[in-house]
């Protein structure tokens, strides 16, 4: 206790220490950012609490070990499924994260071959090209805007929005239609990887499509469609 | 179940406890040999909660932050004494064996 008030004693001044755990939480905060966000709002500011209370005098950064296990909790708390979700919806939800991560390499293909494609439909195949190049552009500009609607579809459906069932079905519609049509074009002879990647993409949809709608989910999706009423305390 | 589980509601046996004190109480538990950090306890506690073997007792502000406090559910004692019972019966059938081997070495 002396010793603690000894060291007190020789701290410079009070506006230091208040400059240094601003600094520190500041540091702890960009961490905590990692972590879901309906565990922030649940945790955040005890966590904060505890983490502050732990820090030494005048430590102004997250120590690397409270670092890596902060980093460590938001992957498991990622990778865990939501109270109450049931498996086969929390399998549906990374299925669709699967689907982005499939249109996402797709998107990236396509823009670092464009240039070869570009160069090669025009001594090739004079007459596709302008359909060849039409399809460049849709991909470039579409596929951002599809990757979009995957993630936010996994969101809403992971929320346990019974709503996002019906979006995510008519997606499934529309990319199945979309798959059928870039067939029929012939893209498999000058985009086989933009195809490729738009089957597995659809195979992940044709897979969550399944898992969404086994009873499991029902009853999920059912449940969180009522109002749920909190017990006091 | 994992060990800092076990520690966890081990701190809670007691009685309530909030985060700071479920750490320094999971080391004077465990002689010093196990520090939690907030990541391990937070998702820890995430799921204890989750499955309802602990609860929140009661929540206060403490110099504008926030202290909540934990206890242990019926179901949490139940898994808790369980776990005991059970590394106790491992323990003591480790111990027994030891003696036995100790007196077959001597004889």
């Amino acid at each position: 206790m002396s010793e603690l008030k000894g060291r007190d004693a020789l701290e410079p001044s009070g506006e230091d220490n208040v400059a240094d755990s601003a600094s520190l939480e500041r540091g702890y905060r960009r961490l905590l950012a990692w972590y879901p966000r309906a565990f922030r709002r649940e945790n955040e500011e005890e966590i904060l609490a505890v983490l502050m209370a732990c820090a030494q005098d005048g430590q102004t950064r997250p120590s690397l070990e409270a670092a890596v296990d902060l980093l460590k909790g938001a992957m498991r708390m990622r990778l865990r499924p939501r109270a109450g979700q049931p498996r086969t919806v929390f399998a549906a939800v990374r299925l669709m994260w699967a689907g982005a991560a499939a249109e996402l390499a797709a998107l990236i293909t396509v823009v670092v071959t464009a240039g070869g494609v570009r160069s090669a439909v025009v001594h090739s195949h004079q007459a596709a090209a302008g359909a060849v190049m039409t399809h460049v552009v849709i991909d470039e500009v579409g596929m951002p805007l599809l990757i979009g609607i995957w993630l936010f579809l996994a969101w809403a459906m992971s929320q346990g929005r019974d709503a996002a069932r019906f979006g995510f079905t008519s997606f499934f519609l529309l990319i199945t239609m979309g798959l059928i049509v870039a067939q029929a074009q012939g893209s498999a002879v000058y985009a086989p990887a933009d195809l490729i990647a738009g089957a597995a993409a659809w195979l992940f949809a044709l897979a969550a499509m399944a898992l969404i709608f086994v009873p499991a989910s029902n009853r999920y999706y059912r449940q969180q469609a009522a109002p749920v009423i909190h017990p006091a305390g | 179940m994992q060990e800092a589980t076990f520690l966890i509601l081990t701190a809670l046996a007691a009685g309530t406890q909030h985060g700071y004190g479920i750490i320094s109480d999971v080391a004077e538990i465990s002689g010093g040999r196990v520090k939690l950090l907030a990541g391990t306890l937070y998702t820890a506690l995430d799921r204890l909660r989750a499955d309802g073997l602990i609860g929140v007792d009661r929540e206060e502000i403490v110099d504008n932050r926030l202290r909540r406090y934990y206890r242990l559910t019926p179901a949490g004692e139940e898994r808790l004494t369980a776990e005991a019972a059970r590394l106790h019966a491992h323990a003591t059938a480790a111990l027994r064996r030891l003696k036995l081997n100790l007196a077959g070495g001597v004889a």
